[in-house]
């Protein structure tokens, strides 16, 4: 299970990089470069 | 006045003046508040701290995130719209019961996962409709469906405030429903009519039908276009009813669901609906992760502490009054997080009451969280899922069941002892 | 280029920048702190030898045996089985560094959850580590989390089941080693961990086995011994011999409803007479103001003076806080006085040691004056 996690959180994250390079809005894209730290670090297995 | 006072009126300020006067976006005001405090309060390692908080949070992210794609499939495969005109046409008869029923019908994954976004992006999400055709006005179809989530997030059997509250004094989660059942369920059923029975009295009924789409549903069939939802509630069901086998926890139920929706109904990118629906859910993902560095940081300075501290600092005759004010307050950064922080200290100045009464009404307060800005995550989705730019209106309607709620709840401490006596 | 691919750019590598800086902190923790094999040491083992599904895990934590020349009882010291409970964590590295058994054997395991020694709880403002000054330079410590590292057991449940009870408990105390007796040899890592320790006290025939903790100060069960009614006797000789001492100890019977605790449950599936001892720690509680090494160390902290005055405490808050050196003398007191008190009853299989810190030595010298220099 913990491997489909890690799965399913590298979905979200890399729909979340996406949406930082995709979007016009600044707000957004600060609020997803926020979202994206603890995501990584965790697929990373760090934190 | 302490330090911790004025770090916490710094930390305040900075988060209104960025949230307000500048019209920044919630997360990014509370990422800027705690570092603030971060500076202010001399905090060895900062950016460690600020990272670290926001872990609080990464199991409800992937459950928030993966819900929001499982609605928006739905949505896209046309199956909600066809489920509407589907009950709609069934229950048009009755619009009465059929408010009070839509009601448990949204409370029921709250019910089953002790998460009231689990509750309003999906069953709260397929309600919504139907109540729009019912002649409710968005705003008070809203207003409901928050209020239902969080009344299911509390319901047995699942209640996760409460096994934190239990958890931080070493009372098993054992015995709870009775008490919550009745702590919730008269409520959903005043609030349904409430917001319901004046408007869905003088329905016009064939106008009403008139305007559904059954095309899809002729298409596809009610089976098929449905059968995401059912297989959803089917897993939820499991992964209560035996975790050993069945134990997949929400992301991946969800995930599961968001697939199925694909090969279910009309055909839609898959891709692009998934990153749709991240864009749409990152201001509350990243408020969850601006809340978890702000959270973090008054820990670390002491402002928790403070904060605490002089919550329970009132004499025994306030005590209730402090109750109803300090764990909703606390609870607009958190709802689990006021469950553990103010409801344990609280739950202990009660030893005397009847303790599962208490826990279970603390709970409930603890609930109302969800609806106090920023994070009002009950309030925010339950406007995304009616289709409302702003949730502000729907706070406004909120505030009297609000306070009817906490009453209620603090009734039920009061008199714990006699209410466990008729139990 | 257009602006919003150089924002995004700049917000992405922010985000990288900061993944950096707090990784590298994080990583920081992984390394296990120094434990100097003291003279009564006769072996280090590891726990998977008497569990081989640890090997290789983080769960896999190190097993001080101390035998001495004579047979005897023998005794378990967990210490870290909650790693932000530092009083339990140093007091059985000083067992470890000081005490030379006569009769009978000493199993210490210092980190009991060795996971937890690698993180720190999210939004608990935490320090990583503390440092202790001793006669030949400084000793660090790491202060970790109450559960078990998510990266070695993820994701919780939404509900935690207690396995042979079936109790429920909140998710995240699936990750609570102090939840998951007995353990489960095909269970999640803490009930693999768990399942280690029982397996030990199984196979090496322990007589008692002591779980070193600390409670916050609000917390009800606190500077107390719990005690399985297997071991009640015990226990409450330990507390008359603590008296003596002028060492204030309540005695609390293990409750029966509340499963997965190692008082409960070791008594219940092993021959061994458990207790648990708590003590007061400031830096664990809801009510704590600052945090950090300092409150770590001394106990110092205001809000609790504050809340003792308005009567939420169940133990006496001062000024003076409650130190580390006093948290870790009542423990190693205790054990000494379980140790006395179970050779006066059983003089016919003693367990009897010498080189136990004293509690006054303690007060005064502080905890460093009893650490070892690094070999
Ligand atoms: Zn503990």
């Amino acid at each position: 299970m913990f491997y489909v996690y890690l799965v399913i959180l590298a979905v979200v994250l890399a729909l979340t990089v996406w949406v930082l390079f995709d979007t016009k809005k600044l707000s957004l894209q600060i609020t997803a470069a926020m979202v994206i730290v603890p995501l990584l670090l965790r697929l990373l297995m760090i934190k | 006045m302490s330090q911790e006072f004025w770090l916490f009126v710094l930390m305040i300020g900075v988060f209104a003046a960025g949230c307000f006067a500048l019209k920044w976006p919630v997360s990014v005001s509370m990422l800027l508040a705690a570092t603030a405090g971060a500076l202010a309060g001399g905090v060895q390692d900062p950016v460690r701290h600020l990272v670290e908080g926001t872990f609080g949070y990464v199991d409800t992210i992937l459950t928030i995130a993966t819900a929001m794609m499982f609605m928006t499939g739905f949505r896209d495969s046309g199956a909600l719209e066809a489920l509407t005109a589907a009950v709609i046409k069934k229950f048009h008869k009755w619009p009465g019961v059929l408010m009070v029923l839509l009601t448990f019908v949204i409370m029921v994954p709250g019910m089953i996962t002790g998460s009231s976004t689990a509750s309003v992006l999906t069953a709260g999400a397929v309600v919504a409709p139907m109540f729009a055709s019912m002649g409710i006005s968005t705003v008070d179809a809203g207003a409901l469906i928050s209020i239902a989530a969080i009344l299911g997030m509390i319901a047995p059997p699942v209640n996760i405030p409460a096994m934190i509250i239990g958890g931080g004094i070493d009372m098993p989660y054992v015995g709870f429903e009775l008490p919550l059942v009745l702590l919730t369920f008269p409520l959903a059923v005043v609030f349904a009519l409430w917001f319901g029975w004046r408007k869905v009295r003088h329905m016009d009924r064939t106008k009403v039908l008139a305007s559904l789409d059954f095309s899809t549903l002729s298409r596809y069939g009610g089976w098929r276009l449905f059968s995401p939802i059912i297989l959803i509630f089917v897993l939820m069901v499991l992964d209560k009813v035996v975790p050993r086998v069945f134990g997949l926890g929400m992301p991946l139920i969800f995930i599961i669901g968001t697939v199925s929706t694909w090969v279910t109904g009309k055909r839609f990118n898959i891709v692009q609906s998934a990153k749709k629906s991240i864009e749409d859910v990152l201001p509350v993902l990243g408020i969850l992760v601006g809340v978890g560095m702000f959270i973090q940081i008054m820990t670390a300075t002491g402002v928790r502490g403070f904060i605490v501290v002089n919550a329970l600092s009132v004499p025994p005759a306030l005590l209730y009054a402090m109750i109803a004010i300090s764990i909703p307050l606390f609870g607009a950064i958190s709802a689990f997080g006021s469950a553990s922080v103010l409801g344990v200290p609280f739950m202990l100045a009660l030893l005397g009451r009847d303790q599962i009464i208490a826990a279970a009404a603390l709970s409930l307060i603890a609930a109302i969280g969800d609806f106090m800005p920023p994070t009002a995550l009950a309030a925010i989705f339950a406007a995304k899922v009616v289709g409302l730019e702003k949730y502000g209106t729907v706070l406004k309607k909120l505030v009297i069941p609000t306070l009817i709620i906490i009453v209620y709840a603090i009734l039920f401490i009061v008199f714990s002892k006699q209410i466990r006596a008729v139990l | 280029m257009q602006k919003h691919r150089i924002t995004a750019i700049v917000c992405f590598a922010g985000a990288l920048v900061a993944s950096a800086l707090a990784g590298a902190s994080f990583l920081s923790m992984r390394k296990p702190d120094l434990i100097v094999r003291g003279p009564g040491v006769t072996e280090k083992k590891m726990l998977s030898e008497w569990f081989s599904g640890l090997k290789g895990t983080a769960g896999d934590t190190e097993v001080y045996v101390m035998r001495g020349s004579d047979d005897g009882a023998s005794m378990l010291i967990l210490g870290g089985t909650h790693p932000n409970e530092p009083a339990g964590h140093l007091a059985a590295i000083l067992f470890i560094e000081n005490v030379v058994p006569r009769t009978g054997t000493l199993y210490v395991i210092p980190r009991a959850n060795a996971s937890g020694f690698t993180a720190n709880d999210p939004q608990e403002g935490a320090p990583q580590r503390f440092t202790i000054q001793t006669p030949n330079g400084p000793r660090v410590f790491s202060y970790g989390s109450r559960a078990t590292n998510p990266i070695h057991q993820w994701p919780d449940p939404n509900v935690y089941i207690h396995a042979s009870s079936g109790q429920t408990l909140s998710g995240s105390e699936t990750r609570n080693l102090n939840r998951g007796y007995p353990g489960r040899p095909d269970g999640t890592l803490t009930e693999k961990v768990c399942y280690g320790i029982v397996q030990l006290i199984r196979q090496q025939k322990v007589t008692i086995t002591v779980d070193l903790h600390e409670a916050s100060p609000e917390y009800p069960v606190i500077n107390a011994i719990v005690a399985h009614p297997k071991a009640m006797q015990l226990a409450s000789d330990t507390v008359l011999g603590l008296e003596m001492q002028d060492i204030k100890i309540s005695l609390e019977p293990s409750p029966v409803n509340l499963r997965g605790l190692s008082h409960r449950e070791l008594g219940d599936f092993t021959d061994t007479l458990p207790v648990l001892m708590e003590t007061a720690n400031a830096s664990q509680g809801r009510l704590r103001g600052r945090t950090d090494e300092a409150l770590v160390l001394t106990g110092k902290d205001k809000w609790y003076v504050r809340a003792a005055k308005l009567g939420r405490l169940y133990v006496p808050y001062d000024e003076h806080g409650h130190p580390l050196e006093e948290r870790v003398g009542r423990h190693v007191t205790a054990i000494s006085e379980l140790m006395n008190s179970w050779n006066l009853e059983h003089p016919e299989m003693p367990l009897e040691v010498e080189g136990v810190p004293d509690y006054e030595g303690l007060l005064t010298k502080g905890v460093g004056a009893y650490l070892l220099p690094p070999k």
